[in-house]
This record gives C-alpha cells, sequence and structure tokens, in this order.
C-alpha cells in the first residue's frame, strides 16, 4: 500500500459504510426531537452514539498500515466514552445562523482542538458548552449538548451547578481585582451566610494552584492582587480558579493568544498534565500548537463541522479537500 | 508654544479661565476662614442659638443647627443610597424592559434639574394630609399633618440626594469590564453573586463619589429644611432629646440645620448676626470638605488585600 496516498481505497469504502451509519444515528436523533420526547434513558443511549467510533476505527486502520506508527500518547481517551456528545447544534444571533447543525464529540479525559478560520463561530460552539451563548440577548440556541449523556439545555438543569461541571478560561486572562488567594477561592466560597475560613479553604486553594503549576511561584504572597502578576501567571491563575471548582470538562477559548512562547509552552504542558484527569475542549487558531497537545480535533469552517477525529487523522491525512487546504496553510 | 493666533487665543483663554477659577474659589474660601474664624470660639459651637438674638452679641451658638445638619444628612443619606445603589444596578446591569430604563433615566435627570424647592412643595402637600400625620404631628385644630419633622424633610432630601448616587454608581459599573462578570458567570455565580462579589469591590469608589455629592446637596439645602423641618431656629430641641426614649420623639418635631441658622443670621434673615452666619457658614464648609476627604479616602482602599 502506497503510504503516501491520503486516501487509500481500502479505508475509503470502510468509510463510506461508516458514514452511512452515522447518518442514520443522525436521522435518528432528528427523529427523535421532532417526536419530542423528552429525556428517556433509551433514547439517550441512541443519541449518544459516537460520532466519532466509526472514524477512530478508520483511523487505527490508517496508521496500522502505516512503517513506523506514532508513539502512544500518555492517555489515551476512549472514542466510545463521551464526556460531551454535541447533536445538531444551531445558534444564531437575531437573523443570522452561526453555527448551523454541528455534531461533535469529546471523548473523556481528551484534548479536543476545535480549529477553524477567524469567524467561522468556533467560540461560539465553545461557549455553547457551558451554557454562556445565551448571555447575548439576541441569541437563540437549538439541538443538544450531552454533558455525561445528560441535555444540558434540558428542562431541569441547574445553570450554576452545569458552569462548576464544565469550566472555562478566556482568550483575555481575566483575573478578578481581588488577591491571588481570593481569587481562587471565589468559586469554592458558597453563597451561604456561614463564610468559610481562610484556614478551612486553603487545602482546596493549594491543590488548585498546585494543579495549574502556579503554587510554588506564588505561595509566599497569596495576598497580593492577582492584577500585579505576569499575563502568563494571571492565565495559570484563571485556570486555577477554574480547577478550584472541579470540574469535568475544561473549555479553553484560545488561552495563549495573548501570550508569549514561554508562557504558552507552559500551558501547554499543563493542559497535557490535566488531560486524563479532565476532558479538555481547546479552541485554537495557532496549528502547531493543536498538533503538540491534541488527541482529537474537529475542523469548523463558516459554522458547518467539517471533519472530526483523531488529531492525528486530521492533521496527517485529512478526508476532505477543505481540511486538507486550511491545515496546509492555504487559508486561515 | 502655538504659532497660530487662534492657537494662541484658544491656550492663552484656557490658561487663564484656570486661574480664573482657581483665584475666585481660593478667594471664597479665604474670605470664609478670615470672617469666620473670628467668629467661631468655644461657646458658638457648644451652645444652643439664643432667644434673644435679635440683639447683637448674645445670639448664641450653633449646637441645635449642627446636630440638625448632621442628623438630616444622615438620615436622608441613609435612605438614598440603598435605593440609589439598587436604581443604579438595574440602569447599568439590567436596563430591562427597556420603557423602564429610559423611564428611570429621564426621572434621575429631571430630579437633578429640579429646583429642591419645587419637591420641598410637593412633600408639604403630601406630608400634610391626615394619612402622613406617622411621619411628623397632628395639627389638632384641623386633624391635619404638620407635614414638619426629620421624617418629612428626610425623605425629600433623599430625593435629591439620589441623582448623584446613581450617576456615580452607574458610570463605575460600566467601567468593569465583561469579561470579568463571565469569568464569574462560568464559575457558577448567580448574577446577583456576580454584582455583590464581582462588580461592586469594583465600584466602591464611585459609589464614595456619589455619596459625597449626595451629601453635600442635602447639606447644602435650604429649601426642603425651610418648608419641611421648620424655620425654628430659635427653638432649641427639648433638654433629653437624644435620650432613647425621646429620640422618636425629636425626629417628629420640628428642627433646623446650620444653612437655615446661615440665613436666619445673615442680614437677609432676622437674626441680624452677620458674625454668627459667617461662623455657622465655615463651620459647614468644614463639615462637608472632612466628608469629602474621609470618604474619599475609603472608596480608594487598596483592592487586592483582605
Ligand atoms: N454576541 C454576538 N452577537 C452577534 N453576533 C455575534 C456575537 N458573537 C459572535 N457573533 C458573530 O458570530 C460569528 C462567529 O463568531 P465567533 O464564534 O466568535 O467565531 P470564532 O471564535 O471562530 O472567531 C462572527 O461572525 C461574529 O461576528
Ligand atoms: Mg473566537
Amino acid at each position: 500500500m502506497d503510504s503516501n496516498d491520503n486516501t487509500p481505497p481500502v479505508d475509503a469504502a470502510y468509510e463510506k459504510a461508516q458514514a452511512q451509519e452515522w447518518r442514520h444515528a443522525l436521522d435518528a436523533t432528528s427523529d427523535h426531537r421532532a417526536a419530542g420526547i423528552a429525556s428517556d434513558p433509551t433514547e439517550i443511549a441512541v443519541v449518544a452514539e459516537p460520532v466519532l467510533a466509526g472514524v477512530g476505527a478508520a483511523a487505527v486502520a490508517v496508521t496500522a498500515d502505516l512503517d513506523a506508527p506514532p508513539p502512544p500518547r500518555q492517555h489515551i481517551a476512549d472514542p466510545r466514552d463521551l464526556a460531551i456528545a454535541i447533536r445538531g447544534l444551531r445558534v444564531s444571533y437575531g437573523s443570522s445562523e452561526i453555527l448551523h447543525g454541528v455534531d461533535l464529540d469529546a471523548p473523556r479525559g481528551g484534548v479536543l482542538a476545535l480549529v477553524g478560520p477567524s469567524g467561522c463561530g468556533k467560540t461560539t460552539l465553545l461557549r455553547s458548552l457551558n451554557r454562556l451563548t445565551e448571555l447575548a440577548p439576541t441569541a437563540k440556541i437549538d439541538g443538544k449538548v450531552l454533558l455525561d449523556s445528560d441535555d444540558i439545555y434540558g428542562p431541569k438543569v441547574d445553570l450554576n451547578l452545569l458552569r462548576r461541571r464544565v469550566g472555562m478560561v478566556f482568550q483575555q486572562p481575566n483575573p478578578f481585582p481581588m488577591s491571588i488567594f481570593d481569587n481562587v477561592a471565589f468559586a469554592i466560597r458558597e453563597q451561604a451566610h456561614r463564610r468559610p475560613t481562610r484556614t478551612s479553604l486553603m487545602p482546596q486553594v493549594e491543590h488548585a494552584l498546585e494543579r495549574a503549576g502556579l503554587w510554588h511561584e506564588v505561595k509566599d504572597d497569596l495576598n497580593r492582587s492577582a492584577l500585579s502578576m505576569s499575563g502568563g501567571q494571571q492565565q495559570r491563575l484563571c485556570i486555577a480558579r477554574t480547577l478550584a471548582a472541579d470540574p469535568e470538562v475544561l473549555l479553553m477559548d484560545e488561552p495563549c493568544s495573548a501570550l508569549d512562547p514561554r508562557s504558552t509552552a507552559r500551558i501547554e504542558e499543563l493542559i497535557v498534565q490535566l488531560a486524563g484527569s479532565l476532558t479538555v475542549v481547546i479552541v485554537t487558531h495557532n496549528l502547531a500548537q493543536a498538533r503538540r497537545i491534541a488527541d482529537y480535533a474537529a475542523f469548523l469552517l463558516n459554522g458547518d463541522l467539517i471533519e472530526q477525529g483523531p488529531a492525528e487523522q486530521i492533521f496527517e491525512t485529512p478526508r476532505e479537500q477543505s481540511t486538507r487546504d486550511f491545515v496546509a496553510g492555504i487559508f486561515g | 508654544m502655538p504659532v497660530r493666533l487662534s492657537d494662541r487665543i484658544g491656550y492663552y483663554g484656557a490658561w487663564a479661565s484656570g486661574l480664573f477659577l482657581t483665584s475666585v474659589v481660593f478667594g471664597i474660601v479665604a474670605w470664609l476662614l478670615v470672617n469666620g474664624l473670628r467668629n467661631i470660639d468655644w461657646a458658638f459651637l457648644t451652645t444652643n442659638p439664643a432667644p434673644g438674638s435679635i440683639e447683637i452679641g448674645v445670639a448664641g451658638g450653633i449646637v441645635a443647627p449642627l446636630i440638625g445638619t448632621l442628623i438630616i444628612t444622615a438620615m436622608g443619606t441613609a435612605i438614598a443610597l440603598p435605593l440609589g445603589l439598587m436604581t443604579a444596578v438595574f440602569l447599568g446591569e439590567h436596563g430591562k424592559p427597556k420603557w423602564l430604563k429610559q423611564g428611570t433615566d429621564t426621572a434621575i435627570d429631571l430630579i437633578f434639574g429640579v429646583p429642591s424647592i419645587v419637591f420641598a412643595l410637593f412633600g408639604l402637600a403630601i406630608f400634610s394630609s391626615p394619612s402622613m400625620v406617622f411621619l411628623s404631628s397632628e395639627v389638632q385644630t384641623s386633624g391635619m399633618a404638620t407635614a414638619k419633622s426629620y421624617f418629612c424633610a428626610a425623605l425629600m432630601m433623599a430625593l435629591i440626594a439620589l441623582p448623584p448616587i446613581v450617576r456615580s454608581t452607574q458610570a463605575a459599573i460600566s467601567q468593569v469590564p465583561n469579561v470579568q462578570r463571565e469569568a464569574a458567570y462560568a464559575l457558577g455565580k448567580t448574577r446577583f453573586a456576580t454584582i455583590r462579589k464581582v462588580v461592586f469591590p469594583s465600584i466602591k469608589p464611585g459609589i464614595a463619589t456619589g455619596t459625597i455629592l449626595g451629601m453635600g446637596r442635602i447639606a447644602g439645602d435650604t429649601a426642603i429644611v425651610w418648608i419641611l423641618l421648620g424655620g425654628a431656629v430659635l427653638e432649641p430641641p427639648q433638654p433629653g432629646w437624644y435620650e432613647p426614649q425621646n429620640f422618636l420623639d425629636f425626629l417628629h418635631g420640628t428642627g433646623s440645620t446650620l444653612t437655615t441658622y446661615v440665613y436666619f443670621a445673615s442680614p437677609a434673615g432676622e437674626g441680624n448676626a452677620e458674625g454668627k452666619a459667617y461662623g455657622a457658614a465655615l463651620v459647614l464648609f468644614a463639615l462637608v470638605f472632612i466628608v469629602n476627604i474621609a470618604l474619599g479616602r475609603l472608596g480608594q482602599r487598596k483592592i487586592g488585600r483582605q
């Protein structure tokens, strides 16, 4: 078999079959939605059928044929065990539709990189996973986002609990104008009248700062204003602040775009370390970064999900012409 | 140095305006200091206005008006501050429905623009109705309320203190970056918790500024005091008014403030004691100045330390 050929005929046939099965699953999804059936466990099983599973299998077949398979990653997420399954997600602001029915899987414990040209809807997609999108007054959201097979847009969702389970790190470091300690303790402090003491919060604050790789830099000066830290430190503080709520999923929207290369490297290291203990969905415009840290990748173009799969497959042997052009740097 | 003539005129004009304003203000302060200090002594600060004050030199001191100013300012601010903060949060954070936001905006501007004597008259009409007797006291002959009390005056004072508190807080709210609010939402905080924990700490200086301005308006107002608190400059409060069992009665009764004292003692009023007017004016000035500095400090307290 010619390993230079991007689409080996055997796999093409296999994929076609998979794609058919896939479409089948999607039809089932929309049928159920049309019927207006609420969260019934058997239905969820159908809905949550991994979109990626077939693709993953295909990719395994590809790599098995290659002479030198890449070294295994530290954490291998099972593509069938989904932390998040997005089904038919449509988002519009006012009259303009930004996302046109996206299906996307985030396997548990993996790093999923969301790539695509500027303005294609990556941020909108990410913010729909912790329901921040709906803060925009004109936003209209349709479809399902299953977190552990429960629809986060379902009727009985506790928004505040959801946002603690699905944490988010923003493009610009945005620490609160408070001390380092208070920033991290922010998520832990309950809104109850009885305020937990500083001593009782300390273990959790230390743990979160430890996980964000910041503890040793700040442990002697926790009362310092967070705004006096460097940009890279601020971003790691924002990660620590999010980790303090002990989320299952960590959303990151171009978290390094405002940082210098050194700080970027530290955060990339951190993401790889964190994966496994939680699921990371990261938007990045930096393809090199996506290659370095991602287990899975998805390519979004003008509000359509063009292609998703294991990162290697998306970056080395993309199936769609537009993906190929994008990863080759022809546009973006 | 600007070369073109129009530039030059503009440059010197701006420079001269600054100089003019500075000298006018410092001139007034100096004049007040000179004339006021001459008339302030320990007795002036520790005695009540005397009934025989028509005769020069025996007009007494300013204890009662000073206390009146402090109490009316405290009461008016206590009512206006929570109301103003909530209004500012509504305008700055929610702003919906739109018609209510626009209505509130217009109302605030109106209150700012309308002279306080209009509100005083309105207050008189409302508070003198028999159903409002609980705010002041009953006029035995007619069954109407007197509409003159600390409560009546404080309510209208709160109204005139509202615009600076609302606007200053609202301006501070609009300075809080949206990304900080989103960070709080993304941590599962409710809207209320976000305002309390993230927005509020950042807007403290704005609130302090608004409160200073509001307090200044109350302490400096004469019309509302004259109409709704009474022109009772020569009636000192009953002895022991400050004792717990008497205090509520005191607040239901008439009183005076430094502004009405200044008016009364000045050649324009009946007191005919110009020196006393200068003394009281200086005390009023010093009071507002001290509050200004104290609250300014409080609002600027360093962020980030616990
Ligand atoms: N709050 C909003 N209101 C209206 N349009 C928006 C809003 N947020 C984003 N958009 C529009 O949605 C499109 C996608 O934006 P975004 O999701 O930020 O893309 P990306 O992150 O891929 O650059 C853009 O055309 C943008 O102008
Ligand atoms: Mg974006």
